[in-house]
């Protein structure tokens, strides 16, 4: 039997929040699946659309950008110029034919271990029918 | 209807009071229909002055080359620049001078109303005309165009043969100038996001196949670019080379440049070129349409921009270039923005 | 040298017996016509004019892989050679300007230090041309650069349109290799075909409306006001995009670059692209310094590439005059009223 597909999602987390939220799921030993390769960024409003395409483009199945809750961020507003910037990344992105699971934002706080090991499953269950990302793909 | 004469008067006027520097407007290439921007100089030279429905042409690109100019000459000429504007260039000059990338007294604008027309679409006007040559367009009257063929006069109703953008226009009237000619007559733009519908309702992979078809045939001539009126950054992240590198560039630093986009003309670097391009018009763009008009292979790139355009309305009530004292769509939020796509 | 005639009801067959090529034939697209090897067109549509896109990027892609780099465990570095598959094109309705501006490149990359890539794909291509009944664009002025609307010049067949049929004229051996795919489509000339192709050909270069007068002069021309303003003047409005050059087609500049596909261990290729003198970014040295700042330095550096650099290296014009850079500027630099106005600079 071939084996099962597993995507690849870059997650860009917030060095405040969401880094943290990951953080504690691991030292709080909740499992949750290998299938992400977080980079961490100072904030999520630093979270440049190149970040997302370039993401893209190098093979990511999937894109999550993960900030902390609005109201929270260690800039004070960072995280609402980033809501307002991705989502229409993300109108962009389904404009041209990308499957709207394969690009993502969440608000996971720093004491939200649970949702972010949670997110995570959700993301990894989402993308795994859909197979690979080719669309955006560079092909060498 | 604007009158040609009182726009050589004026810019006449501009240019022997040494107001302006120089002055930007149309001419006609050679003997033809079509015109070309044209660099007037001196008074006597008004007379190779045109508005015509083929003044394309958004001017305002033209401030970047003289931001450029002035930057390098030690005693720079810092008189304002001269402009004929349409509606949607004027929304352009507003945007620039919301960036702050020019004072609004670098330029001089003389504004022309569009009235009940605008500028044609060439491809619409020859399917028009079925074959025939067209000797002169001109604006008809009460929005009409007067199209001359073969020594005769045809006359064709505006909506035939516009180009898509104006009739999609939120503003046929200039919205920022020193001076304006033409009467500013409401028009009914109808629904300013017709173009993009048919688009819209496609379904996901239906969508990819179109605009794969489009980006690959992409030649890279970054006509789209250069032609922008919004497009001015010294350096982009689609060039492979850093054109801010001076002397003092270290060896180190010019290595370390990031190389977004790679100079090969696959799809997936076309791709990412033209998502840049569209993110960073979002909340920018005026649509002008000009990216459209002069790519060499006919992508369809106004349908980025106006779905950008589209959504800045829709999620932010975003409007752009009405007001040089706005802040740019991404430099700025509301608390209620939409976040239902956040998890 | 061949003549034949083939009937254009026979065309299609002719090209059903190129199993062995890969067959390039004009299809029309919403841009224009581009040269395509979808396997469903067998006949040159009626209203063909020319590609958009001229047949160079056949020869000369916009993307040619050189090699691939990768590193290996013993920190060495393993090159991996990449070349043109060797598969046979043909080309059909080739213009007699695209055609001479295949021989033109053939000098650039031929010569004494020759283009492995380039004659690879060179010497596999079979070009097929078609002489103009009429103009492909008003702007067309092949006459004026000694050329002409039925010029043999670099084709391997000439094709001239007699109404129901071809006048086929093999010019190379290549050309009477595509010939004897299907020997018993082609038919032997009449001195009626002869006479009606003349009579094509005449009324053909008699409808070509423009032209660049006194072209020879222009070298010593071009010399003369290198360091004049006229070109400041002449480039105020240019954009600096690519389209003059990029869909030329003699204009052969190119960029190489490394790109790499992982860092550690080091992988990439390396690629040869299309590039511009119009770009600012292709003179640009590493200091940042920049010999050619302006427009007016690129504008000029695009005419006299064409008028007097290629003049003297191989005493024959580097423009064509298939006039794409004319209608297709999106501003209306026309290169034939530049060099006319050069030509009067000063007078």
């Amino acid at each position: 039997m071939a084996a099962e597909f597993e995507p690849r999602i870059v997650a860009f987390l917030c060095k405040w929040c969401s880094s943290a939220g990951a953080d504690l799921a691991g030292v709080s030993r909740m499992e949750y699946p290998p299938n992400v390769i977080p980079i961490q960024v100072m904030c999520s409003g630093s979270v440049s659309p190149l970040y997302v395409f370039s993401a893209l483009s190098h093979g990511a199945d999937g894109v999550l950008v993960s900030g902390c809750h609005p109201g929270d961020c260690h800039y004070i507003k960072g995280n609402y110029y980033a809501r307002r910037r991705l989502a229409l990344v993300k109108k962009l992105l389904e404009y041209i034919g990308l499957e709207p699971q394969r690009f993502q934002m969440s608000w996971v706080s720093a004491t939200e271990g649970v949702k972010f090991s949670q997110l995570i499953y959700d993301l990894v269950k989402e993308l795994k029918p859909l197979g690979p990302q080719t669309k955006f793909r560079r092909n060498y | 209807m604007v009158s040609l004469d009182q726009l050589k008067e004026e810019v006449k006027k501009a240019l022997s009071s040494g107001k302006v520097k120089y002055f930007i407007g149309y001419e006609n290439i050679g003997s033809g229909w079509q015109v070309r921007p044209a660099f007037i100089r001196q008074p006597e030279d008004v007379d190779r002055l045109v508005w015509t429905p083929a003044c394309f042409h958004n001017l305002v690109r033209f401030l970047h080359d003289e931001k450029r100019r002035r930057a390098r000459e030690k005693n720079p000429d810092i008189r304002p620049v001269g402009l004929v504007v349409k509606g949607c260039d004027s929304r352009s000059i507003n945007v620039l001078l919301q960036e702050k990338y020019i004072e609004r007294n670098d330029v001089y604008i003389i504004g022309v109303s569009c009235e009940l027309t605008g500028v044609i679409n060439i491809t619409k006007l020859n399917q028009h005309l079925n074959g025939l040559k067209p000797q002169k367009v001109l604006f008809g009257s009460k929005g009409t165009f007067k199209v001359i063929v073969d020594d005769r006069e045809i006359e064709i109703e505006a909506p035939d043969i516009l180009a898509d953008r104006c009739l999609e226009c939120p503003a046929n009237f200039p919205v920022i100038a020193d001076v304006i000619l033409g009467e500013e007559i409401k028009r009914n733009p109808g629904n300013r996001y017709q173009s993009i519908s048919a688009y819209e309702k496609m379904a996901l992979d239906e969508r990819w196949s179109f605009w794969q078809q489009q980006f690959s045939r992409c030649l890279r001539c970054y006509a789209c670019r250069s032609v922008c009126p919004m497009c001015y950054c010294d350096e982009c992240v689609a060039d492979s080379i850093a054109y801010a590198v001076t002397a003092e560039t270290t060896a180190d630093e010019k290595a370390q440049k990031t190389r977004w986009v790679e100079r090969n003309p696959e799809l997936s670097e076309n791709i990412f070129y033209h998502l840049v391009r569209a993110i960073h018009l979002a909340g920018r763009c005026v649509d002008c349409g000009e990216c459209e008009r002069v790519c060499p292979v006919e992508i369809p790139l106004r349908l980025l921009n106006k779905k950008m355009e589209k959504e800045a309305k829709e999620l932010f009530g975003y409007e752009v270039g009405f007001d040089p004292a706005q802040p740019p769509l991404i430099a700025c939020f509301r608390d209620n923005d939409p976040q239902d796509f956040i998890r | 040298m061949m003549e034949k005639t083939i009937l254009k009801s026979s065309f299609p067959q002719w090209i059903k017996s190129l199993q062995s090529f890969k067959v390039f034939i004009p299809k029309r697209e919403n841009f224009g016509w581009e040269l395509s090897s979808n396997n469903q067109i067998l006949e040159i549509a009626s209203d063909y004019t020319y590609p958009v896109v001229p047949p160079k990027k056949l020869i000369f892609p916009q993307e040619e892989i050189f090699f691939e780099f990768e590193q290996n465990p013993d920190n060495g570095i393993e090159l991996k050679e990449v070349l043109p598959e060797e598969s046979p094109q043909v080309i059909f309705g080739v213009r007699p300007c695209d055609g001479r501006a295949v021989e033109a490149m053939d000098l650039v990359f031929g010569g004494s230090f020759e283009d492995l890539y380039y004659w690879r794909r060179r010497r596999q291509t079979t070009l097929v041309g078609l002489a103009c009944h009429q103009p492909p664009s008003e702007n067309c002025f092949c006459l004026s650069v000694e050329g002409s609307p039925y010029s043999e010049d670099g084709l391997d067949i000439l094709l001239t349109d007699l109404g129901d049929r071809y006048f086929v004229k093999a010019l190379t051996e290549k050309g009477e290799k595509l010939l004897s795919e299907a020997p018993s489509l082609f038919k032997e000339i009449t001195p009626k075909d002869r006479e009606e192709k003349e009579r094509v050909h005449l009324e053909a270069q008699g409808k070509i409306k423009r032209h660049l007068n006194g072209a020879r002069e222009l070298p010593e021309k071009i010399k003369a006001i290198f360091d004049s303003n006229f070109w400041d003047e002449e480039s105020s409005n240019c954009l600096r995009c690519g389209i003059c050059t990029y869909l030329c087609p003699t204009c052969h500049c190119f960029d190489i670059n490394d790109e790499t596909k992982s860092l550690a261990p080091l992988r990439g290729r390396r690629i040869r692209t299309w590039d511009t003198c119009q770009f600012p970014d292709f003179t640009m040295h590493s200091s940042g310094h920049n010999p050619r700042p302006d427009r007016a330095s690129r504008l000029r550096q695009r005419l006299a590439h064409k008028f007097l650099y290629f003049i003297l290296l191989y005493d024959r014009f580097q423009c064509v005059g298939c006039g794409r850079c004319i209608s297709l500027c999106p501003v209306g630099i026309d290169i034939i009223e530049v060099l006319t106005r050069a030509r009067n600079h000063g007078k």
